[in-house]
C-alpha cells in the first residue's frame, strides 16, 4: 500500500517540514495514528504527503516538536472543486452544455414516412401532428409506439397497418396502405351502331336494347343496340353494351413477285475504334482493310457527359458487318398462296383476332412483269359494333 | 517482564516452534532486491537523510546506508523504505536471555 484508499478524492497535501529533529516529528505522527507517505528528505528538512483530513491535527505536534511547515502543493477533488468554484462562469459553461446535449438528444429531429403510395405524407404527418409526433418534441411526452401506430391506424382512412419505430432521434412511421377495389371507366351514354355495311349473324345486349335481328341487312352507322330505353315520352339513356358480329365482305388487290432478294449477315464483322476530340477523330484499333465485297457499316458514339453537358470528347465504334444477298424465284402457285395468307393476316390483324373468314374467292389472276396479280373476296364473320355516344341537347 | 518469565517463552518457543517475531517484539525485516525494506515492529525514526536512515528497534537500532533513500508509508508499527539500498546494519544491545 503506497498511500491511502481513495486519496485523490479525499485530497491531499504535499508538506515541506523543516526544524531541528525531523524524525522526531515523524515519529510523532506516525504515533498519533496520522497516515504520512512519500517521507523524502529534501533541503534541509523532509518533504511528505498527508491527507487533507488529517491536516489540522498537525498543529499541535508541530508545536511540540518544534518544527515549521509550508505546504508545497495541493492535490485531489476538494481543491479541484475550490478551484473550479473560483471560476464559476466556466463551471455553470459546462454544466449547460451537458444539459443541452441530454434535451437534444432527448428531441425528435426527423420523421420519415416509408410504404406509402396513393396517401400523401403529409396527410400522414398531420395525422402524426395529432398524435403528438412532430418534430421538435420531446421523447418523454410521446406515447408508447404500439398505442401510436394504433392510433394512426385508425386515423387515417385507407390505411391497414401502421407500425411506428424510434432510432435515437428519428421515427420512421411504417406504412401499409389497404387494398382498394379497381376503379371502374367512367361511361357516358351511348349506343352501338354499325362500323360498316353487313349481315348481322350474332347479336347479344348486355345493356340496352337490340334493334337489329339477325340476318338482317344493316349499313353504315345503323343503330345496332339502341341506348334508349322506353318510349317517346318517358326516356331513359343508358350505356349500350354488347357484341354484334356480321358478315362483311372484304376486296383485296395482291400482288406478290416472283423473285425476291433477300439480305443477310454472315456474322462476320470488323471493328474500328476511334478517339474523338471536337471535330477530329483517331484511330485508336482496327486497322487494315476488312476483306469484306459486301459491308454494312453501322457507327456508335459514345461522348462523355458531364451532368446534361456533353463533352467534345468520346469514343467512336464503327462496326463493319458483312452481308451476304440470296434470290429464290417462286411458282405461281406458291406467290398465290402466299399472297392470300398474307390478306388472311391482315384481315386477323385489322378486324380482330377473332375474326373467321367463312369463304375467299378469287375473282381474277394475271401473271405479269414478273408479278403475280389477284383479286380476292373474302367473307368474314367479324365484330361491327362501335359505340356512338348519346349527346343530350 | 520477569526472568522467569522471560525463559518460560524462550522454552514454550523451543516447544512449540513458533516464529520469534510473534512471540518476542522482534522486528520483522523483509527486503526486496535493493529497492524496497519492509520493517515491522519499529519503533521510530532515529535519523533520516537520503544516504543514511536509522531506526529504532525494540532492541537496538537498525542502519541503512544507500542512495535515494524515502519513507515510502510510515504507520504505528510498519514501515517501508524506498531506494537503492546499499548496506544493512544491525545494531543489537541485546541483554543476555
Amino acid at each position: 500500500m503506497k498511500e491511502p484508499p481513495l486519496s485523490t478524492l479525499r485530497g491531499f497535501v504535499t508538506l515541506h517540514v523543516t526544524g531541528p529533529q525531523v524524525e522526531k516529528f515523524i515519529n510523532a505522527v506516525a504515533e498519533a495514528g496520522i497516515v504520512i507517505w512519500e517521507v523524502k528528505p529534501a533541503g534541509d528538512g523532509a518533504s511528505l504527503n498527508l491527507l487533507l483530513d488529517d491536516f489540522f491535527a498537525l498543529r499541535p505536534l508541530l508545536k511540540k516538536t518544534g518544527c515549521r511547515m509550508h505546504v508545497t502543493a495541493r492535490n485531489g477533488l476538494p481543491f479541484r472543486a475550490a478551484r473550479l468554484w473560483r471560476r464559476k462562469l466556466f463551471a455553470a459553461g459546462i454544466f449547460l452544455f451537458g444539459v443541452t446535449l441530454l434535451l437534444f438528444c432527448s428531441m425528435i429531429w426527423t420523421i420519415r414516412v416509408e410504404g406509402n403510395k396513393l396517401i400523401a405524407s403529409d396527410d400522414i404527418l398531420a395525422a402524426a401532428r395529432q398524435e403528438g409526433v412532430y418534430p421538435y418534441q420531446w421523447i418523454w411526452r410521446m406515447e408508447d409506439p404500439d398505442k401510436l401506430s394504433k392510433k394512426l391506424a385508425s386515423r387515417v382512412p385507407g390505411i391497414s397497418w401502421v407500425g411506428v419505430e424510434r432510432t435515437g432521434t428519428s421515427i420512421t412511421i411504417q406504412v401499409v396502405e389497404a387494398d382498394r377495389p379497381e376503379s371502374k371507366p367512367l361511361l357516358s351514354q351511348r349506343h352501338l351502331v354499325s362500323r360498316t355495311d353487313a349481315v348481322v349473324t350474332e347479336i347479344y345486349a348486355e345493356q340496352g336494347r337490340p334493334v337489329v335481328g339477325i340476318h338482317s341487312r344493316v349499313k353504315k352507322g345503323q343503330i345496332l343496340i339502341s341506348g334508349a330505353l322506353g318510349d317517346e315520352e318517358n326516356t331513359q339513356y343508358v350505356v349500350a353494351k354488347g357484341e354484334v358480329k356480321g358478315l362483311v365482305w372484304h376486296e383485296y388487290n395482291i400482288e406478290v413477285p416472283l423473285k425476291t432478294t433477300s439480305s443477310s449477315y454472315t456474322g462476320e464483322r470488323k471493328d474500328r475504334t476511334y478517339l474523338v476530340l471536337g471535330d477530329w477523330a483517331v484511330q485508336l484499333w482496327g486497322y487494315g482493310k476488312s476483306g469484306f465485297d459486301k459491308s454494312r457499316t453501322l457507327t456508335e458514339n459514345n461522348m462523355l457527359t458531364w451532368r446534361s453537358l456533353q463533352l467534345p470528347l468520346g469514343v467512336m465504334t464503327e462496326k463493319e458487318l458483312q452481308v451476304q444477298y440470296t434470290s429464290s424465284v417462286k411458282t405461281a402457285e406458291e406467290a398465290r398462296a402466299d399472297g392470300i395468307a398474307r390478306a388472311k393476316n391482315d384481315i386477323l390483324a385489322r378486324y380482330g383476332a377473332d375474326s373467321t373468314i367463312k369463304s375467299q374467292k378469287i375473282l381474277h389472276e394475271k401473271k405479269d412483269n414478273g408479278k403475280v396479280y389477284m383479286k380476292v373476296l373474302f367473307e368474314v364473320e367479324e365484330k361491327i359494333a362501335e359505340e356512338l355516344p348519346i349527346v343530350n341537347n | 517482564m520477569t526472568r522467569i518469565g522471560r525463559r518460560l517463552r524462550g522454552w514454550t518457543n523451543g516447544v512449540l516452534d513458533l516464529p520469534q517475531d510473534v512471540l518476542q517484539e522482534l522486528p520483522r525485516i523483509t527486503l526486496i532486491g535493493n529497492k524496497e525494506l519492509h520493517i515491522e515492529n519499529h519503533r521510530g525514526v532515529l535519523n533520516f537523510s537520503s544516504g543514511q536512515l536509522t531506526i529504532a528497534l525494540v532492541n537496538g537500532s537498525l542502519e541503512i546506508s544507500g542512495e535515494g533513500l524515502m519513507i515510502r508509508n510510515i504507520l504505528g508499527q510498519e514501515l517501508a523504505v524506498e531506494g537503492i539500498i546499499g548496506e544493512i546494519r544491525y545494531k543489537g544491545s541485546e541483554e543476555k536471555p
